[in-house]
């Protein structure tokens, strides 16, 4: 492979191609940060400009759009609680409400050395582990799929704040939100009350749009509007050196999530970032609240995210099998360049290969020099007037849910969800245990059902190493708060409990 | 002052464009609205593109792509069925589309449309999975007829182009397998490779790398000839077998459009897919354009309706509406 770095390394420094990066790197920042415009839609509407680029180059051009979007995501969801794309749901947990205590460009600074850390571990990880992690992969098939849902719905307790019941009675609207609409495995419509729009299921984004976004603007309108002068300061972009390596195990942890997500077949990066911050939500319970603003949250978040995205490239270019829907649309680019991403790519034509890894490295590069001025300009938004915000915010839910599938439809979901988590906030039912609910649930009754038709029996789930493995961590998790209620009981510590 | 005047002289053009609307003569006077009822950055997305791309150079005026997926495309293709008929907004349909009139309440029907043009059929295949040694249609069937229903195929949802085109195998195989759904395709490819189910029926390729790799054998492509990024693979039709099946698109507009606004759409269509630019980018992402017009292409959809509605009579999906 190293013989061709000359090659591939000639093609980036073309000032032509450096300037198309830039410029494609640009688009995917500012179309990410639009809610509704996820990085698929981005890549979909950008791939016909790289029809007339070289190979090399169309593959900078994408590359650079569909990073760039990854990062954009977290902006709006960071400024405004409304995620630019499902990647970015999570990243808006804590991100939003440190934006909101007056320091937002904190929270993108946070986001922009998250991702940029966790873009360089998936990054890496393309380049050294890539056949190896290939094969890895293959060990996923549908029951391992299922126990790892199973494993990421037993982490939805701990995803929210405040009381677990509540957590786990939210979790379970969602997961029953879930289960409208057709039914991949019969094709027969659940829950649609004739509505044919339901049919279609409910669609994350004008879910998430609506119950984060839409209700906050409501709960902001109680309140008589004043300019409070501390909290549209845009605040100190830095953040201090030692919080920021504080937080330099959750990065690692949540990149390595990222990763196996990543290279996960059709997992998708929603996935990704459930798991990631539910991870460190739980290890942190006792020291740490989340939800309300901390640094630890959006690192979870943005490192688990952008981890996947070199690694939905490990699946894509090794067997032919893209990781994500974004890769997909990579797939299509590739294809009409007459390269077949598969098993032989790496043997016919290495110099692309090579050209990939350095179009990646250099978009990740590109990304922070873009973000860091950009960054300070999304940030002086939020010091708008609120009575202007607040009105371009509202447009922001409405368009951004039309644009996810043009349909007018999916406002109304959005509405609707914006005045059920508004009730939810006032009854204090967390709502984001919802959006794991609905992310997670009809991918587990898909794998679980399909399992039981290729399988047959639910002995298969304790007859693989994989899933017994993941079993037993599940368990380990759940069982985790009734060891401590014991220990409490019958050896009271000296120290007074926490809560 | 200038402006003023420069300004009203504008929404004065514009005035006189939209009164220029109505009179089919001048179609097409407006860019026009191609509804994709799929994501944007799935095959029948990119191909639409490149259609629209070039449609654009024929026609004269844009073509626009709207992406309105949901409810396995019915949502978007029941609004372009119930448009106005003016030529300005069409739609594409696939295979699916088959299925969703006898099985989807909402879905709109063959009637309800006038058939552009067919685009294309994209061959779906028979493969193998590397380890089960399979190696030819013949040692299939002969697997299959030991232990009926022990081979299990992954295919898409009950009444989608994969698992028709696994019926359809079924019934002129005279095999019995058990299909099993998956979301997309590449779930399926991971699902052949890894073993987890023992055959496969997507489209040429999806599994083309895999097949060149050994890691699948591609046996046997539904195609009326062979195709052109597998060559030295035999069709059904060869092997004794005849079924054409797989992803056919067309392109299709309300049902009441009048002739003078269809002729010249069909004739502008057909000229893009005839152009030479398109073709070659088509091949290359591996798309198999084959396009026939109009009335062709209606004959064509109405003998597919035929051929698949006993397959989905005996899956029990045919509810809401008999042939």
């Amino acid at each position: 492979m190293t013989e061709f770095l000359p090659v591939a390394l000639q093609l980036l420094t073309d000032p032509g191609t450096l300037a198309l990066a830039c410029l494609a790197t640009f688009l995917g920042i500012v179309l990410g940060a639009l809610p509704g415009i996820s990085s698929t839609m981005t890549l979909a509407v950008l791939l016909p400009f790289s029809f007339s680029m070289s190979p090399g180059v169309g593959m900078v051009f994408l590359i650079g759009a569909f990073y760039g979007s990854v990062y954009g995501g977290s902006v709006s969801a960071i400024l405004l609680n409304i995620p630019g794309t499902p990647g970015s749901m999570v990243t808006q947990l804590d991100g939003y409400p440190l934006a909101r205590r007056g320091e937002a460009g904190k929270a993108l600074t946070y986001a922009l050395l998250a991702s940029t850390f966790g873009g360089i571990v998936g990054l890496t990880a393309l380049v050294v582990f890539a056949p190896t992690l290939a094969r890895a992969a293959f060990a996923f098939q549908s029951p391992e799929y299922a126990v790892l849902m199973i494993f990421g719905l037993s982490m939805l307790a701990y995803a929210s704040p405040g009381s677990t019941f509540l957590g786990i009675l939210a979790g379970v609207l969602g997961l029953l939100l879930g289960t409208v609409g057709l039914d991949m495995i019969t094709n027969l419509s659940r829950f649609d009350f004739g509505v044919s729009h339901l049919q279609a299921g409910i669609n994350l984004i004008p879910f998430a749009v609506g119950i984060f976004g839409f209700a906050e603007i409501l709960r902001l309108l109680e309140q008589p509007i004043v300019v409070e002068k501390a909290a549209t300061r845009i605040g100190s972009v830095w953040p201090k050196f030692t919080e920021v390596i504080r937080t330099w195990a959750t990065a690692v942890r949540s990149a390595i999530a990222g990763v196996i997500v990543g290279i996960i077949p059709a997992a998708g990066s929603a996935i990704a970032v459930s798991m990631s911050y539910a991870q460190e939500k739980k290890l942190y319970e006792k020291t740490e609240k989340f939800g309300n603003g901390n640094p630890r949250g959006i690192v979870a978040a943005e490192t688990g995210n952008n981890a996947a995205v070199g690694a939905a490239l490990i699946p894509l270019l090794t067997l032919g099998i893209p990781g994500d829907t974004m890769t997909a649309v990579l797939v299509g680019a590739l294809l009409i360049h007459g390269l077949q991403p598969g098993p032989k790519l790496f043997t016919d034509h290495p110099d692309f290969v090579a050209a990939i890894y350095l179009a990646l490295a250099l978009t990740i590069l590109l990304t922070f020099l873009l973000a860091l001025p950009l960054m300070r300009i999304f940030a002086r938004l939020l010091s708008a007037p609120p009575r202007f915000l607040y009105v371009g915010v509202l447009v922001l839910c409405v368009t951004g849910s039309f644009a996810v599938q043009n349909a007018l439809f999916d406002v109304l979901l959005m509405i609707f969800f914006g005045g059920a988590g508004y009730f939810m906030l006032k009854l204090g039912i967390p709502t984001s245990p919802i959006m794991f609910g609905l992310v997670l649930g009809p991918l587990l009754e898909e794998n679980l059902r399909r399992t039981l038709i290729v399988y047959g029996d639910w002995a298969v789930f304790f007859q693989r190493p994989v899933t017994i493995g993941m079993l037993a961590v599940t368990a380990v998790v759940l069982m985790l708060p009734l060891v401590d209620i014991a220990r409490h009981r019958f050896w009271p510590s000296p120290v007074a409990r926490h809560d | 002052m200038k402006s003023i005047l420069a300004g009203i002289a504008f929404f004065g053009l514009g005035f006189f464009a939209l009164l220029g609307n109505g009179l089919a003569q001048d179609y097409p006077s407006r860019p026009i609205t191609l509804v994709v009822p799929w994501p944007a950055g799935g095959g029948s997305d990119i191909l639409m593109r490149l259609i629209a791309e070039t449609a654009r150079k024929e026609l004269g005026q844009p073509v626009v792509v709207v992406n309105q997926p949901g409810s396995g495309g019915s949502l978007a293709l029941r609004e372009v069925a119930d448009s106005e008929p003016d030529g300005y907004t069409m739609s594409m349909i696939a295979t699916g589309f088959i299925a969703e009139q006898y099985g989807n309440p909402n879905a709109p029907t063959l009637d309800d449309y006038r058939v552009i043009a067919l685009v294309g059929t994209d061959p779906a295949v028979i493969a193998a999975g590397g380890k089960t040694g399979i190696s030819t249609l013949d040692e299939l069937i002969a697997a299959a007829k030991a232990q009926p229903g022990a081979l299990r195929n992954a295919n898409d949802q009950p009444g989608g182009t994969s698992y028709v085109a696994a019926s359809l195998m079924e019934n002129v195989l005279g095999i019995d397998l058990t299909l099993v759904p998956y979301a997309g395709s590449a779930p399926v490819v991971q699902a052949i490779v890894v073993g987890e189910v023992q055959t496969a029926t997507p489209s040429v390729t999806d599994l083309i790398a895999q097949h060149e790799s050994g890691e699948v054998k591609i046996l046997a492509v539904a195609g009326a000839e062979r195709h052109f990024k597998a060559v030295d693979i035999p069709t059904f039709t060869e092997l004794g077998y005849p079924l054409v099946t797989g992803t056919v698109r067309a392109l299709v507009l309300p049902a009441d459009t009048p002739d003078e606004v269809f002729d010249v759409l069909e004739a502008g269509i057909m000229k893009a897919l005839n152009d030479e630019t398109f073709r070659e980018t088509a091949k290359a992402s591996g798309f198999s354009i084959n396009p026939l017009g109009g009335s062709e292409a209606e004959a064509f959809l109405e003998q597919m309706d035929e051929s698949m509605y006993p397959v989905l009579q005996e899956a029990g999906l045919v509810k809401v509406r008999q042939k």
